[in-house]
This record gives structure tokens, sequence and C-alpha cells, in this order.
């Protein structure tokens, strides 16, 4: 046996194809392959190193503190970008805005992403009633229209600081993410190598977090880039509604709000434009990273 | 479906239930002493449980009675009466517009995917994907609305247009621009589907073994693939309606548009509770009607997938 | 005594219908069938896909419940008890699809050390050791220990498997289709290894395949499955020297000569298996088309043999 298994040794040697990727390897190689991409990611490090920086040496109460003698200033070396009705500087509200919607949405993202993977886990990998009975409320929630009930939810709860608003935000936002994972853990339950770490003596818990999840990352992580951009659009757009922040707590979207005044939206562009391109830029910006590491994950369009 | 807008109903119910304020709130008289208050919520049903008083508002609404609006002084079924038939134009234009763009544009991207027009057409759907719906209302409106002042930048219909063929040109004219900014943006998501779709499907055996046959290009593309790529697009018109209401709630605020949207907003803003929880109500149970349409298009369409 | 015994054993599944989805029928995947598996022994489960073989195996480790009947490892009842216990560490598994079956995202040696990690409390250095006697003992180097499972070929693969399920030094492997799935130059290496294995381990496997030339190879005693049923038990011997019932034969008559010189005889010889078949189908297969209860012919060889004789 012995001599067998040493002649074997020798016979069989893994076959080497090259350096083997991991999941996070092949993801960050995709990118920097990727010009675009590659240029989006450098120009959000950007944005969010200006943006956190600037903000650290803007004292929040002052910008938003009113200023009667400088209503709608147009840009000048005073003020970058002008002022806005209340005579408050726009281009400070344009800095700690973004820095709260930026922040507003990767905690969004991170809770209704780590909310929807536990339960989309627990949901797919025991199937059956559990599963049943979870995307039927799901189900039910991912029908209605969003805006609408977390207006109505933001009306309800009196007054909110920025973690609360997050919390309102995730509570209707875990449900698309638990419908994705359940729908990979349901594929990945059924491959034998789940079976087999169940014949091995793995328990249940065990195999959801050491065997399906290391295989779910990849899904995840795109999923999450691409969520983050419809966060930030989503807080944006519920502060242009006016159900975000007071105007205290400035936000991108609450920028883009005062062109609800037509006069504001026909003649004083440095107030709301700035802040729009802002926000596009953001989301286009994090798509492109998204749809590139989307790109990676699947074979076929990889770039080499 | 029953179950569905029954529990939203109570959903919604408890949810006016939290908010601050009664039916009573902006009704009354400030100076009516509190006894005469208390009496008048004990005559209203105020101080009944919650259920009972589920019960009545929902027994209510099943007979078309919604309560009134205090601010308006007028009951919510009238008031959304007068505002349901603009949202509903608004929402069938941008459907129709929608499929107008979106078809032709996916067709022609996946057909001749890789070239100059796929190219730029995927480009836009890229943009148009990052693009927040509200962002790009004001852009339109701003654009189209004030710097070249080609469409009104408010209302749903001239004023003095009141009857006739006036009207109607009217009301089209005043709602082309927002319905356009929610197709522009609604087109993407279709665009992308049917592009990859066609793509897919141009591949796959039996496209080959129709070529094989000798079967024109167009007759492949005609009879063949559309065929295939399209039917499910018709089945998603009903997840449409989720998305259109979303939409109409921004795009009303930003173009003045009178319809469900922007009262659902000014009726918050007003904190006029009996029309938020109506309007509300009427939108989720449009989603779910829409949702159930579309399983029973797919149904039809595709049998493989069955109602459970 | 036996190593494992199992009675009467049943594995039904529900079939739902209806608008209320009331239970209107049920599959009978395993429908009463006895086993008993000596020590040492390499027993033969076959039959063709559905014929409920591999929902035996299955139920044997856990992975499928059991409706009803018994079964003994080591005279201890396994059947019924819930939980972990029935995927003790005595019984182990080796699986159909060497692809699927590890995780891609795990490194060899960490898919080896997993049973390790859930039975026994080794140290990390005491762990590694173990691993490479494992890799060693399977023939695979020890640069092995680091990659992961897609560096290694389809035959490499099933010997990773192979290392993972003997980790434990278990009693009992099942072995579910362990070739079917590899380059027919490989399967006979693999198959060769694995009787290495079980004599320098011990092992007792049963050995499930729908390929009697394999089962034939590697098999002391056998048992034919059709439709969730036995139709013929027996040494293999018994089988494939005397098969006595008609799906028996018709299943030894199809596998392969390679020799050409026996073509002409081969051809005849399917034929005429073909018209008994034919002629006594009815005889042999109830008005469902399932077979009879087994009856003896000798002290090892049971068949479904019709009741009235």
């Amino acid at each position: 046996m012995k001599e067998m298994a040493n002649a074997n040794a020798e016979l069989i040697q893994p076959e080497d194809y090259s350096k083997s990727p991991s999941g996070w390897r092949v993801l960050w190689r995709e990118l920097v392959r990727d010009k675009v991409a590659l240029v989006s990611l450098l120009f959000l490090g950007l944005i969010i190193v200006v943006v956190y920086g600037v903000s650290l040496f803007l004292d929040q109460k002052e910008v938003v503190k009113v200023d009667l003698f400088a209503l709608y200033q147009p840009p000048s070396a005073d003020f970058w970008l002008g002022t806005d009705y209340g005579g408050r500087d726009v281009f400070g509200q344009l800095i700690i805005g973004a820095r709260n919607s930026i922040t507003i949405g990767v905690v969004v993202t991170l809770l209704a992403g780590l909310i929807g993977l536990v339960v989309g886990l627990v949901a797919g990998y025991f199937g059956g009633h559990v599963d049943n009975g979870i995307m039927r409320v799901v189900d039910f929630f991912i029908i209605l229209p969003f805006t609408m009930i977390v207006i109505i939810f933001v009306t309800i709860v009196p007054k909110y600081n920025i973690i609360q608003f997050c919390l309102i935000m995730t509570s209707f936002l875990w449900m698309s993410k638990a419908r994705l994972i359940r729908s990979k853990t349901l594929q990945e339950r059924e491959l034998e190598y789940v079976q087999a770490s169940r014949t091995l003596g793995s328990s249940n818990l065990r195999i959801m977090v050491m065997e399906v999840l290391p295989n779910l990352t990849s899904i995840i992580i795109v999923s999450m880039t691409l969520s983050l951009a419809g966060n930030i659009g989503l807080e944006s757009g519920l502060s242009f509604l006016g159900f975000g922040f007071p105007e205290s707590t400035p936000s991108l979207g609450t920028l883009v709000g005062y062109a609800r005044n037509p006069q504001t939206l026909e003649s004083r562009w440095w107030i709301w434009l700035p802040a729009s391109l802002l926000i596009l830029a953001m989301m286009l910006s994090i798509n492109n990273v998204g749809q590139a590491l989307k790109r990676a994950t699947d074979a076929r369009q990889r770039k080499g | 479906m029953i179950p569905q807008i029954f529990i939203l109903s109570i959903v919604l119910f408890l949810m006016a239930k939290a908010m601050p304020g009664d039916a009573l709130t902006g009704l009354i008289d400030p100076s009516l002493d509190p006894d005469a208050l208390a009496a008048m919520r004990e005559k209203l049903g105020l101080n009944n449980p919650w259920y009972v008083q589920y019960w009545d508002w929902i027994s209510n609404a099943a007979q078309g009675d919604l309560g009134n609006s205090f601010k308006y002084k007028m009951p919510v079924t009238e008031l959304i009466s007068q505002r349901v038939s603009n949202t509903l134009w608004l929402a069938l234009a941008t459907l129709i517009l929608t499929y107008l763009i979106a078809i032709p544009l996916g067709i022609i991207s996946g057909r001749y995917n890789d070239t100059f027009f796929d190219r730029i057409i995927s480009g836009y759907t890229y943009i148009g994907f990052a693009m927040p719906l509200f962002i790009f209302g004001l852009l339109m409106l701003w654009f189209f609305g004030f710097y070249l002042g080609w469409f009104p930048t408010g209302g749903s219909v001239n004023p003095r247009a009141t009857e006739g063929v006036g009207y109607v040109l009217s009301k089209i004219y005043h709602l082309l621009l927002p319905a356009l900014s929610m197709a522009l943006i609604g087109v993407v998501s279709t665009v992308q589907y049917l592009r990859n779709e066609i793509i897919d499907t141009k591949q796959k055996d039996f496209i080959i073994t129709a070529r094989a046959k000798g079967a024109s290009e167009s007759r492949v593309y005609n009879r063949h693939i559309f065929r295939n790529s399209l039917l499910p697009i018709a089945a998603f018109l009903g997840f449409e309606i989720t998305g259109l209401i979303g939409g109409t709630v921004f795009i009303e605020s930003i173009f003045a548009y009178p319809g469900m949207g922007q009262l659902f907003i000014q009726s918050i803003v007003g904190r006029d509770f009996s029309v938020v929880i109506a309007v509300a109500l009427l939108f989720g149970i449009a989603s779910i009607v829409g949702a159930l349409i579309s399983d029973i298009i797919l149904n039809i369409v595709d049998p493989r997938i069955r109602i459970k | 005594m036996s190593i494992l015994e199992i009675k009467d054993l049943k594995v039904h599944y529900p079939i739902r219908g209806g608008i209320f989805r009331t239970v209107v029928d049920h599959v009978r995947a395993v429908d009463g069938v006895n086993m008993t598996i000596e020590a040492g022994q390499t027993y033969g489960l076959v039959g063709e896909s559905g014929s409920g073989k591999t929902t035996m195996g299955r139920a044997v480790i856990g992975l499928n419940h059991i409706s009803s009947g018994s079964i003994k490892f080591e005279g201890k009842e396994i059947g019924h008890i819930k939980g972990r216990s029935r995927f003790g560490r005595d019984i182990q598994m080796i699986f159909q699809d060497p692809y699927s079956s590890l995780n891609p995202k795990k490194r060899v040696g960490d898919i080896i050390a997993e049973p390790l990690r859930n039975f026994e409390k080794l140290s990390p250095q005491e762990e590694k050791k173990r691993v490479h006697e494992l890799l060693e003992q399977v023939g695979l180097s020890p640069e092995s220990f680091l990659k992961y499972p897609y560096q290694f070929s389809g035959g490499q693969r099933q010997r990773i498997g192979i290392a993972r399920a003997i980790a434990l030094r278990p009693k009992l492997i099942i072995a579910d289709e362990p070739v079917s799935a590899l380059d027919v130059s490989v399967q006979a290496q693999v198959l060769n290894f694995m009787r290495e294995i079980q004599r320098e381990l011990n092992l007792t496997f049963l050995f499930i395949s729908h390929d009697l030339g394999i089962i034939r190879h590697m098999c002391d005693k056998i048992g034919i499955m059709y439709k969730g049923r036995y139709v013929e038990e027996g040494t293999a011997n018994d089988i494939f020297e005397s098969p006595q019932h008609i799906y028996t034969k018709r299943l030894i008559a199809a596998i392969p000569d390679i020799d050409p010189s026996h073509r002409e005889q081969q051809v005849e010889f399917r034929r005429s298996v073909q018209e008994e078949y034919k002629e006594a189908h009815r005889r042999y297969f109830d008005e469902n088309g399932l077979v009879y209860p087994l009856k003896p012919v000798s002290d090892t060889h049971f068949v479904a043999l019709p009741q009235k004789g």
C-alpha cells in the first residue's frame, strides 16, 4: 500500500492550471483591467477623500446658519457656489450633504445586505415551510410602492436621527436582497458538497456559514455595489420631496429639492445643479464599478 | 390577492392610527371645550378598540366612503376622482411612450449588437440606469420647459381651453413632458432586457435550425426571435405599475401636475391623513392587481409557469 | 454479525395536487426492501435510474427521511433517531459527482479536515499531519494541501472525496456511483484504488451503480432493484452465473463484450433473452408493472418469482 501510494504520488501531480484566483482576486483583477471602472473607482475615491476631508473643516451649524444679507447670491469668491434662499453657502451644504448622503447610503446598504443575507440564507437553506413563510412576507412587501410606504413611515416617526432614518429605509430594503440570496442558496443547496458536509457531521449553521456563504460572496459584493448607487438615489429622492432630514441637516437631495421652487429651477442653477450632477456622477461611477464586478463574476464576460 | 389587500388595509390603517392627530384635530373649532370634544370623539367611535374602528373604516371604504378631507372639506372619494383621471392619463401616456421607444431600441441593439448604434443605445441605457428619475425630470423641465420654453411648466390643462379638441390637445400637451421624462428612464430596463434576450436567442439551436432550413433573415427575426423575446415584456406590464406609482409621486411634484402622486405629497405635508391613507390604499391595490396581471399573462405566455 | 441490517425499508414521497394541495398519492422510491451487509464485504446495489438505489443509500446515511422500516447498524437502530446522530462517524459516503461534491471555495486541506474538525479535537499541527497522511494514502502529493479543487482532474477529485470519507476511519462507506462521472480510462484506476483502501482499512462498502460490469468487478453480494423493490439478490456468482429473474437476465445480456470473436454469439444470446423477456414479461410483473416479493432459491439467492411459482 505504502509503495503504491508513493508511486501514485509521483504519478498524479495536480495539474497546474496557472495560479488559482480566489474570488476577491478575480474581482480586483477585472476591475483594474476595465479602464472605465478603474477611472470610476478613482473618481469615487477622490470624492470620498474630498467630501470627508473638507467636511472636517466645516462647521455644520455655521454652514446652515441663515444670513439674511446674502440671499440668493450667485457664485463668487466668498461663496464658491453661491447661496440659497436663507443666504447659506451652497458649497458647504454640498460637501456636508454629500457626506450625509454617502454615509446613509453605505449604512443602509450594509444593513439591508446583512439582514437580507441572513434571512435569504435561512429561507433558502432550510426550504419548505420556513422558506414559504418568509417568502410570502417578502413577496407581499416587494409589490407595494416603496416610496409611499417609506414616506408614510417617516411621517409617523416624529423625530429621527441619521441612524433611525437608516433603519426606516433598511426595513423596506432588505427584502430584495433576501430574495436574491435565497434563490442563490436554493441553487447551492442542491449541489453535492452541501450534502457531503452533512454526512461529514457539520451542523446546519456551520454549513450555511462555512460552506454556502463563501460561494455567495461575489454575488453579494456585486449586488451590494449596485444597490449602494440605488440607495444614495433613494435617500436623495426622499430628501428631495422633503421627507429626509430637516434643512439643518443638509443632504444632496435637499439641495436638489430647492429646485421645486420654479424660480430657483429657472434662474438659480448654482443651488440645485451641482448637487444633481454630483448625485449623477456618483451613481454612474458606482454603477460602472458594479457592472465591472458583475462581468467579473460571469466567466463568459471576463476580459481575461 | 384578496388576503394581500386585506393585510395592506390593516397595515395602512394602523399606520394612520399611529400618525399624530385624528380625524377631529383639523376639523374642530379650537374654542370648543375639551368635554364637548371628548363627547364628539365618543360619538364618532374614536374611543373604540382599533379593530372595531378598522371594521367601520373598511366597510365604509368598500362602499366607496373613504371619509372626509379636512383640508379640502370634501369627501375623499370626490377629491380622488378629480385627480385620478389625470394620473391614469399620465400613466397610460408613459406606458405607450415607454414601449414605443424601448422596443425599437432593444431590437436594434440586440439584432445589430456591437455596431455603432448598439454602442450609442447601450451608452444611453448605462446613463439612464444611473440617473435618478427626479433629477432627470428636473433637467427635462429646466431645459425644455424653461430654457427652450417648448412645454408648459405646470398644470394638467390650459385653464382657457375648456372643451372640444382644444381641451384634449391641451391635456396631451401638458402631460407630454412628464410622461416623456418617466418613459425615457423607464425604457432602460426593457431595452437592456430585450437586447440580452435577442442576443441570447440568436445563438439558440432552434434559430440555427431555422437558418439552416433557409428561412430569410427577416423571417428568422420576425417569426422566431422576436416572438420569443417580446412575450415576456408583455408580461412585465403589470409590474410596471409599481414603478409608475413611485414615478408619479416624483414627476407630479416636479411638473406641478395635479394627479394622485401630487395629492399624496400635498396631503402628507398638510397632515390630511384620511386622504393619505386612501391614496396609499388605492396605489397599493393597483400594485397588487398589477402583479396579479403579470402573473396571469406570464401564465398564458409561458406554459411552464403555473399559478400554484 | 452483520454490520448493516435493513428491514422492510420504505421511503415514500407525497404527491400533492388539487386546489388544496392535499396528498393525492405517493411516489414509492423505496418500497419494502430488506438488506443485510456483512462486515468487510462489498454489497452492490444495481438498478436503472429511478429504481430507488440512490434513495436507499441516502436513507442509510440520513440524507433522506424514512417512511417506515428499520435500519440497524451493528445491531443498533439508526433509522428513527433524529438529527445528527444518523450521520455518525462510522458511516461515510463517496458522492457521484466529483465536481459538485467538493466545495469550490475551499482548499483541499480544509475539505479533508472538515470531518476531523467536527468529530475530533485535534491541535492544528496534529490535524495538518493527519491530512497529509490522508493525502499520501490516496496518492496525492503534499502540495495538494493548499490547492483548490478545480486544479485537479476528475479522478484526483474523487480521491480527495475518498480521503475525506476515510478521514474518520469509518466502518461502512456508501459509494454512490463513485466512478460514473469519470472517464472510462480513470474508472478502473479509482476502482482498484478503492479495493486497496478497503483491504487496508477493513472497510465495508455499499456500492451503488448502474453498471453491472463494475459491480461484477467490485462486489461480493449483489441486489438488483426495479421500481423501488428488489428483483433478485444473491452472491456475485448467483447473479452472474444463474440469474433467475427475466429482468436480471436482460441486464446481464446487456453487458458489453469487447472481444469481437464473440460478437455473433453475443447477438444471438441477446436476441434469445429479448424473446424470453417479451414472452415471460406478464408472468414476472404484476398488473402495476412491479415485481413480486422475494422467494429463496438457495441459501444466498433470492428472486422475485411469480406467486404461482
